[in-house]
């Protein structure tokens, strides 16, 4: 540690773990600072005074190489149509905010407000930013009666709210991820996520048959493995900075991209998931994949996201998402049927 | 006399007084479940690393760690599945109590929404887990006598009436902690041979272990 010369605290204020790999990081950053120079003069010419930003072939392949931090905000609301929404009711939040709210929706979201981030010094030190989180969160519950509140939602908006530092802009940023870009992950049957963790199984099992069958022999439940990466969009899963650069190209390109993430982490890592003997050994594996170097290079691993998985159109999995929903429908009714 | 090992996991033998190693290594599956913010990772993190954080973060999905406890005679390694709390993860649950051997009821001692939610756990567990799983009560947060509503008499007899073990933890002092886990591991079976590694992975797996040496282990002395 004495040998780093970079604090354990991020720019995010996160806290790094104590076995965090700074060798590894080191030697990545030293080339990442230059990448980062040449991206943030690149994207000051098209954002630059008096120039709108629209969604383009350029902003996309921009936005595939990373925004700057300082951007960030701004381009997910441009890129992702939140921009639009939010010009559409313009008071939107303020009058969620000045309404009238559930007790105990209050309650449940108070309840996670401490337990969210608790290695943050932004919010384990400033109580004004979980008063921000509660604001987010409580704004977006009302808003959307079906979803409520849900947990997981409380470390996506914490990391919007650390991206943008604005509440309004982070609230109309969950907005639409939950409403547009996502499918019903987070309404109390969980539907969309279940869907999409069955999409992913498929997924693996036609692109690397080998590992879907080493996985199914030892026993391991996809929804075990994944639940996580889908709700959190991978938040507090992978290191902040590939967190971040995943959710650029989220806001842009929509759902598609937790897929192309989930298959290159497992592609790239084949063959230690093959080699892992027993159910716990492959448990821990895939904790392990998303802590190692491959990850913490986020420059390389969201190249390799575009290449590794193969092709993999926004049709193939809308037409599995059909699929499989109505497979689980038909096993549900079967059990009905059985049942009564 | 029972210790805690106090190194972690992959260790697969441990030494008896007189020095020789034992044989008998068995593997569980456990699973806590229990309202939100009750204090089950509290209550796994106490008991895997000695450690408490005062805000521990909300699990999403589950969690899954290893440990593993001495019995005079016996290893007994301990797969923990630690899942989420809010009631939508519910119907994910089913996937983490299949094929458990034990579980812990968590519930808050004071918040007795919690109380009344661990019973339809356990109800849940009776009818569609594995018939002689092991099931565990725990009234957390012991340490917050003060604010106690839901009554040490009231879930002991509820516990008695449902053949659970029952304990007041804390995971902030770390009373009854190590108990309620040793207690567990004390009422599984241990010399009976079912299931496999291979096809649930879940399965009770009971490994011959040949006489390999360890010299640092002070587990069972």
């Amino acid at each position: 540690m004495a040998s780093s010369c970079f604090s354990n605290v991020d720019e995010y204020g996160f806290e790094r773990p104590q076995n965090f790999d700074y060798q590894t990081y080191e030697e990545f950053m030293s080339e990442y600072l230059k990448v980062l120079a040449k991206r943030a003069k690149r994207w000051a010419d098209i954002i630059g005074e008096g120039k709108s930003l629209q969604r383009s072939v350029t902003v996309k392949r921009y936005v595939r190489k990373g925004i700057p931090g300082v951007h960030r905000g701004m381009v997910w609301l441009t890129v992702s149509g939140a921009e639009e929404l939010k010009n559409a009711s313009p008071d939107l939040y303020q009058r969620l905010l000045d309404g009238h709210h559930s007790h105990d929706v209050a309650e449940i979201i108070k309840t996670d407000l401490p337990r969210t981030f608790p290695d943050n010094i932004f919010y384990n030190n400033i109580e004004n930013q979980q008063h921000q989180l509660y604001n987010v969160l409580l704004a977006f519950a009302h808003q959307n009666k079906r979803v409520g509140y849900c947990q997981g939602l409380n470390y996506i908006a914490g990391l919007l709210l650390l991206v943008t530092k604005s509440e309004e802009t982070a609230f109309w940023l969950l907005k639409i991820l939950i409403e547009k870009i996502l499918p019903e992950y987070y309404t109390p049957t969980m539907d969309g996520l279940l869907t999409d963790i069955d999409v992913l199984s498929e997924l693996v099992r036609i692109k690397m048959p080998d590992v879907h069958q080493h996985v199914t022999n030892l026993g391991l439940p996809w929804a075990v493995i994944t639940t996580k990466w889908f709700i959190c969009l991978f938040a507090e899963v992978l290191p902040i900075e590939t967190t971040l650069r995943i959710w650029d190209c989220l806001f842009y390109e929509g759902s598609k991209i937790i897929f192309r993430v989930a298959l290159t982490l497992i592609k790239r890592n084949r063959e230690n998931l093959l080699s892992c003997q027993d159910f716990t050994a492959l448990a821990e594996c895939f904790k392990e994949i998303t802590k190692d170097s491959i990850v913490i290079r986020c420059h390389d691993f969201m190249q390799s996201i575009f290449k590794v998985p193969g092709s993999l159109s926004a049709n193939t999995i809308e037409k599995l998402r059909t699929k499989v929903a109505q497979q689980r429908a038909e096993e549900k009714q079967t059990k009905t049927v059985r049942a009564g | 006399m029972v210790v805690i090992m106090v190194t972690m996991a992959s260790r697969s033998t441990a030494q008896r007084p007189n020095g020789s190693t034992q044989g008998k290594i068995c593997q569980f599956k456990l699973v806590l479940l229990g309202e939100s913010a009750v204090g089950k990772s509290s209550l796994v993190l106490r008991f895997v690393k000695g450690q408490f954080h005062e805000y521990q973060e909300s699990t999403i999905g589950a969690a899954f760690l290893t440990q593993t406890v001495c019995l005079d005679d016996t290893t007994v390694k301990f797969e923990i599945w630690d899942t989420a709390g809010q009631e939508r993860y519910h119907s994910l649950a089913p996937m983490y109590y299949r094929g458990a051997q034990a579980a812990i009821v968590v519930y808050d001692i004071t918040n007795q929404d919690t109380f009344v939610r661990a019973t339809t756990w356990v109800k849940e567990l009776q009818r569609q887990a594995s018939p002689n799983i092991v099931i565990a009560l725990a009234g957390n947060k012991s340490d917050l006598g003060n604010k106690r509503v839901v009554e040490f008499d009231e879930a002991q007899t509820y516990a008695d009436e449902n053949g659970l073990l029952f304990m007041e933890t804390s995971a902030k002092t770390a009373m009854n902690v190590n108990d309620i886990f040793l207690a567990i591991a004390k009422k599984l079976p241990k010399n009976e041979q079912t299931g496999s590694a291979g096809t649930s992975g879940q399965g009770r797996r009971l490994v011959e272990v040949e006489g390999q040496k360890t010299t640092t282990s002070n587990c069972c002395k």
